[in-house]
């Protein structure tokens, strides 16, 4: 008998190390640089990497796609990234929280000195376009209505949908300040995703949308860009915003990223915005063609070709196959390292639990409550605290995983077998000969079937960590999202579900592996 | 007089306030008799075996074995040494029939040997053939198989007291019949001082030396079963005894 108890116990250890892959952390002197989850940000983002491989010594690490301004700030000011793309209406209004200005040297004045004085942050001199807010209507709803500005919107909003942005209805110099201003005030007001709003607006199902002046779309739609005659909007110049520490020990960063002043004009910008917009090439690709149109950089792309929406769905996962190797196997390991860590704190707390029966269900339930929260949210809370990328993906995750494990420890040892253990303990067997011999062996399906419902939830839930810039097969399903692509997104979630499967599939087989002989 | 191996000295038990199972008990236990519980569901009866063993403690009164109260007594020295038999067998269903035979002298330590020579040993007393049910897990045994095994585990360290909680309780009639049959022969050779607890008046008649009847609490009269029948001082002894099937001692 205690050959096969042993066994049971070398076989649940070695799940336990297979479960936990080490990753490779190698920290070597490097530029972080990040960039919001919208096309036009990662775009500059690319420029200034590949601008800073180009012309330093330095390496540099991309974090792309952070879940917006906050995000990207805070990950900043913390020091998880060193730069990243920002406009200067941004930082007076969302980060400063200031009232707008219309003037644009002004806000940038402003920006810089406040900053610099509260973070030691720096704005870099602007890039030279602007990308504002805007309103537009598309050409069709404005037959035989003269409308050219919002003032003229005014008058005819009353019967008029809105379509706009969840952080345009927000933002006080968005809808609300628009509001005000002018004294706006639609029928209704739907919120968006971004880059549903085009095709919302075009089957007209909405009337009126927010959009940004240097969009690619604005080519490509027929829509009318509405004069801001009260000149609410602020300015947004774009710029680069890096961290004063980071220009100290790099002073050639300040040299490299200069070069860039007043580089692109808003009509040179929507253009790039259009190649990443509707033609689906990739940021990379954009931005070493723009460096070289600005003679910074010579091109030796041999052209990567840009996603056809006609394409089949496996012959691009194909032709994508070493960039989704590497997102399944980041994939697998944020999954692997939380779901491990998940086990190691859960089934040692289950098992306390089990002996405290006064506190279990209490803490069982408070334990519970991690699971209410939306994993986004989840996610979003961890940035002030941790930072950006693996590190508070695999605590979130891993807070993920804890109900299901310790709840199913809990209980699987205390109905284990209720008149064994009863005989055991008539029969002279301690507490804890009991727990090893009998409850333990009786329980370890029923632990296993908690795991078994963690790993597939965090294999789930880790499309997610693509939100904090960890990586994993989120990647492709947040960039399909932003260029509404379907091909894209289902290269990613595909894989992810395909994913959680086996993993349902390999736990079910530990399961059944783990049942003892005679149950 | 021979010396009792077991007492019950004004044992009440109360599960909180105002529920009460156990009444003021007294009586005592001599060596190799066989003492049968006999009551309703709810009389105490096993709140009171479960006494033995220090399974469950009095509220007050005290319960001794060879005269030194259970209370001070090392429960699992105590239960190591005290034979237990429940109603479902309580095999351990991930242990082979050897595995759960040998428990007991696992848990104190005996050499591997001499466990499986013990075991076979057992197994044989208890009419299984070692070589046939050894190995097998207690789902692959009959319902007569299983409480065979259980009979072999409580007594394979060789305890001088056996505790007996409706032992036949779960069988079907004719198993039942059989394995009271093979107790009573097992019983005079053993010389085991045993509590039984039943609600079976047949049973507690045909295995008992003596037997004590047990209503909401309390005892209503200890003797034996020609006692009982000749002079029953309670009422609800008459009525118990009414329910006996005729025969019993033919």
């Amino acid at each position: 008998m205690t050959k096969s108890l042993h066994s049971v116990y070398l076989r649940t250890l070695m799940i336990l190390m297979l479960l936990l892959p080490l990753p490779a952390f190698s920290q070597e002197d490097r530029i972080v640089v990040g960039s919001k989850n919208f096309m036009e940000n990662k775009l500059l983002a690319e420029i200034f990497a590949q601008l800073i491989e180009a012309r330093t010594n330095l390496s540099v690490e991309r974090r792309l796609g952070l879940a917006g301004t906050q995000v990207c700030f805070e990950a900043l000011r913390t020091g998880a990234i060193d730069l990243y793309p920002e406009y200067t209406g941004t930082g007076l209004v969302s980060i400063l929280k200031q009232p707008p200005t219309g003037d644009p040297r002004t806000a940038l004045n402003v920006v810089r000195a406040e900053f610099l004085q509260r973070w030691d942050l720096w704005w870099l001199n602007p890039l030279g376009f602007e990308n504002a807010y805007a309103l537009a209507v598309p050409r069709s709803r404005t037959a035989g209505i003269p409308l050219r500005t919002i003032s003229d919107l005014v008058k005819i909003a009353p019967s008029l949908t809105g379509g706009f942005g969840y952080e345009f209805i927000n933002r006080p110099d968005g809808l609300p300040g628009l509001e005000i201003r002018y004294g706006l005030a639609f029928q209704r007001v739907q919120a968006m995703q971004q880059s549903l709003k085009y095709q919302a607006a075009a089957a007209g199902e909405i009337d009126v949308l927010d959009v940004y002046t240097t969009d690619g779309r604005l080519a490509v739609y027929d829509f009318v860009v509405l004069e801001d005659d009260l000149h609410f909007f602020p300015p947004y110049e774009a710029s680069g915003l890096i961290r004063g520490s980071t220009l100290a020990e790099h002073p050639e960063l300040g040299a490299v990223l200069g070069l860039l002043t007043h580089a692109f004009d808003d009509k040179t910008m929507r253009h790039l915005n259009y190649r990443l917009q509707e033609g689906g090439e990739p940021p990379d690709v954009v931005a070493r063609d723009a460096l070289s149109a600005l003679h910074l950089f010579t091109s030796d792309a041999a052209g990567t070709r840009p996603v056809s929406h006609q394409e089949g769905l496996f012959a691009y996962m194909w032709s994508k196959r070493t960039d989704l190797g590497g997102r399944i196997i980041e994939h697998l390991t944020l999954a692997g390292l939380a779901l491990g860590l998940g086990i190691l704190l859960a089934v040692p707390l289950g098992l306390l639990l089990e002996r405290q029966q006064a506190i279990a269900e209490p803490v069982i339930r408070g334990i519970g409550l991690t699971q209410t929260i939306p994993s986004i949210a989840l996610l979003a809370f961890m940035i002030p605290v941790f930072g950006i990328g693996m590190l508070p993906a695999v605590i979130a995750l891993w807070m993920y995983s804890l109900f299901p494990i310790v709840r199913n420890t809990y209980s699987g040892l205390r109905d284990a077998a209720p008149q064994a253990v009863e005989a055991a303990r008539a029969l002279g067997m301690t507490e804890w000969q009991i727990l090893h011999w009998v409850r333990l062996p009786l329980a370890a399906p029923v632990i296993m079937a908690g795991i078994r419902t963690a790993g597939v939830i965090t294999v789930g839930t880790t499309t997610l960590a693509a939100f904090i810039g960890a990586g994993g097969l989120g990647v492709p399903i947040v960039a399909g999202l932003q260029m509404a692509n379907t091909t894209v997104i289902l290269s990613g979630a595909l894989p992810a579900a395909a994913l959680a499967l086996v993993i349902d599939g390999v736990l079910g087989q530990v399961e059944t592996w783990l049942r003892p002989r005679g149950v | 007089m021979k010396l009792p191996v077991m007492s019950v000295r004004g044992v009440s038990k109360e599960f909180g306030p105002g529920v009460r199972v156990l009444d003021h008990v007294d009586f005592e236990v001599v060596k190799g008799e066989t003492l049968v519980l006999i009551g309703e569901s709810g009389s105490g009866k096993t709140t009171l075996l479960r006494m033995f063993n220090g399974l469950t403690h009095p509220s007050s009164g005290d319960v001794r074995i060879h005269d030194k109260p259970v209370r001070i007594q090392d429960p699992i020295n105590l239960r190591r040494r005290v034979g237990y038999v429940q109603q479902d067998a309580g095999l351990l269903p991930h242990w082979t029939v050897e595995e759960n035979v040998g428990l007991v002298p696992l848990l104190l330590g005996w050499e591997s040997e001499q466990r499986t020579s013990r075991v076979h040993a057992l197994l044989n007393l208890v009419h299984l053939d070692p070589q046939q049910f050894r190995a097998r897990y207690p789902i692959e045994l009959s319902g007569g198989q299983r409480q065979r095994v259980a009979f072999a585990r409580a007594l394979a360290a060789d305890p001088g007291i056996v505790l007996l909680d409706e032992p036949f309780g779960a069988l079907d009639a004719i198993t039942r019949h059989e394995l009271q049959r093979q107790f009573l022969s097992l019983k005079q050779r053993l010389n085991k001082t045993m509590v039984m607890v039943t609600h079976d008046v047949d049973e507690a008649l045909q295995l008992g030396d003596r037997i004590a009847v047990l209503k909401e609490g309390r005892l209503l009269q200890i003797g034996t079963p020609v006692d009982l029948l000749n002079a029953p001082v309670h009422d609800y002894v008459v009525q118990l005894l009414r329910h006996r099937s005729h025969g019993v001692f033919s």
